[in-house]
């Protein structure tokens, strides 16, 4: 398993663009679709997010393992919530009983079918916005992103040395189990969670406790160099250029029209063909 | 003062080079650890992630912001390398809100000497910081725009979810302290 985040999108249009944008259009799309219901509006939405998507440049190869793990997780939780139980549903006007389902007794109507479907397709949507921040920001532009936008200096670098300390953290656990394993250690298949659970203490602590020991070195290391003495500065200097404006100008368009269609009960309603 | 009366602490808010490091390795060995989970059998989607077990600890051991930041970072990491972005970002507030609290409540509790009362303390701490910060999940109902109501939400997000992380705290995160307890001491922190 690879657990380095892996800068998939490396060149595409989206790539090129100020970190910041990738950071903000997720919070304005999912500002737009929140509490939609009309599958219609959902759509709408979701071209958007398509196009957005494709300006990704993400290869396919790259990320299917990703869309399955997605789409299998998100389809079981509609159909659980929304169509097998009654955990989350909504009424409409396509109250015609398609059928019962064995178990549960659960009416399915044309309105509890397009209403899942509705809660899928955004899922699938949010996906869409979502997987750009994961592999089309270089890791090394996340902590001076996160710090023009706000956050405080210090934590902003934080960011930036957890994901350098990832290769490592991974090294570490790999090395451990390893030397357990020569020692005797076994991995549980115990059906028993608690059983499971301590029987991971042997790797889970000493990986722990060496990483600690480790970062007093490193606490060191940037006590003497002053870190935090005074305000920092980046080697990345970041700008909005025109095309970045045009993007956040777009999504915000986009939440803007969304928005005021819920609040004018345009898009609160299950859309039943 | 913390459970440990002879461990000193910054003030709790405070963000030194100590915050920044132990934070970014709590992160880092969340998000790696955190890869790793099981289901519960008989249970439909209750996964129990032992990594967990870390967000209150270091909340406890290196205060309110290291805390904070390992469950933010460290589950929005582990988000990030599955490919879901930022979108379940509530959640990742969530991991970081018990890191915050499990920190606010052990900085503020009087020391304890003996130690297998000071490892009850620091199980029972850690579960109620992960009771009150998964509260936090509630926010799915208007972030995801699910509608559903409160019970829903208690029997499928908050419920399964305390349960999970709950197990998880309770037998690791006072394991871990155990095993830190004497080396902070000799390293005087």
């Amino acid at each position: 398993m690879d657990v380095t985040p892996r800068y998939l999108g490396a060149g595409s249009f989206l790539s090129r663009r100020d970190p910041r944008v990738l950071l903000l259009v997720p919070v304005l799309y999912l500002v737009a679709v929140a509490g939609i219901v009309d599958l219609r509006g959902v759509l709408v939405c979701t071209a958007v997010a398509l196009v957005y998507y494709r300006a990704a440049g993400i290869p396919w190869r790259g990320v299917r393992a990703n869309w399955a793990f997605m789409l299998i997780f998100t389809t079981v939780l509609v159909v659980l919530n929304s169509i097998l139980t009654s955990a989350d549903t909504r009424s409409g006007s396509g109250t015609e009983v398609l059928f019962t389902v064995p178990v549960t007794q659960t009416a399915i109507t044309w309105t509890t079918l397009s209403y899942a479907f509705t809660i899928l397709v955004r899922y699938v949507s949010l996906a869409m916005v979502g997987f750009p921040v994961a592999f089309n920001i270089a890791p090394s532009d996340l902590g001076v992103a996160f710090a023009r936008l706000g956050l405080s200096q210090r934590l902003a670098y934080g960011v930036d040395l957890t994901f350098r300390f990832l290769p490592s953290t991974w090294a570490s656990l790999h090395e451990t189990v390893d030397a357990q394993r020569l020692r005797g250690y076994e991995h549980s298949r115990s059906r028993n969670p608690v059983r499971r659970l301590l029987t991971m203490r042997p790797v889970v602590v000493p990986v722990t406790v060496n990483a600690l020991i480790d970062a007093e070195d490193t606490v060191n290391a940037m006590d003497l160099r002053g870190f935090g003495g005074r305000h920092r500065t980046w080697m990345r200097e970041l700008a909005f250029d025109r095309v970045d404006y045009l993007i956040l100008g777009g999504f915000t368009l986009v939440a803007v029209v969304m928005v005021t269609a819920k609040l004018l009960g345009l898009t609160g309603t299950v859309w039943v063909p | 003062m913390n459970a440990d009366a002879a461990t000193p602490r910054d003030p709790v808010l405070a963000i030194s080079s100590r915050t920044v490091v132990f934070g970014a390795v709590g992160a880092a060995l969340y998000a790696v650890l955190g890869l790793f989970s099981f289901f519960i059998p008989g249970t439909q989607s209750v996964a129990v992630r032992p990594a967990f077990a870390l967000v209150p600890f270091f909340g406890k051991r290196f205060g309110v912001i290291a805390g904070f930041f390992v469950g933010l970072v460290g589950n929005a990491i582990i988000d990030l390398l599955q490919g879901y972005g930022l979108t379940y970002w509530n959640w990742s507030v969530a991991n970081g809100l018990v890191g915050a609290i499990a920190g606010l409540i052990f900085a503020y509790l009087p020391p304890i000497s003996r130690e297998s009362v000071r490892l009850v303390v620091t199980a029972l701490g850690s579960l109620l910081a992960t009771a009150i910060g998964l509260l936090f999940v509630i926010t799915d109902i208007w972030v995801q725009g699910n509608g559903i109501d409160f019970k829903t939400f208690l029997t499928l997000n908050y419920g399964p979810a305390l349960l999970a992380d709950g197990i998880a705290v309770v037998i690791l995160t006072p394991a871990l302290d155990a095993i830190w307890e004497p080396l902070s001491k000799r390293t005087g922190r």
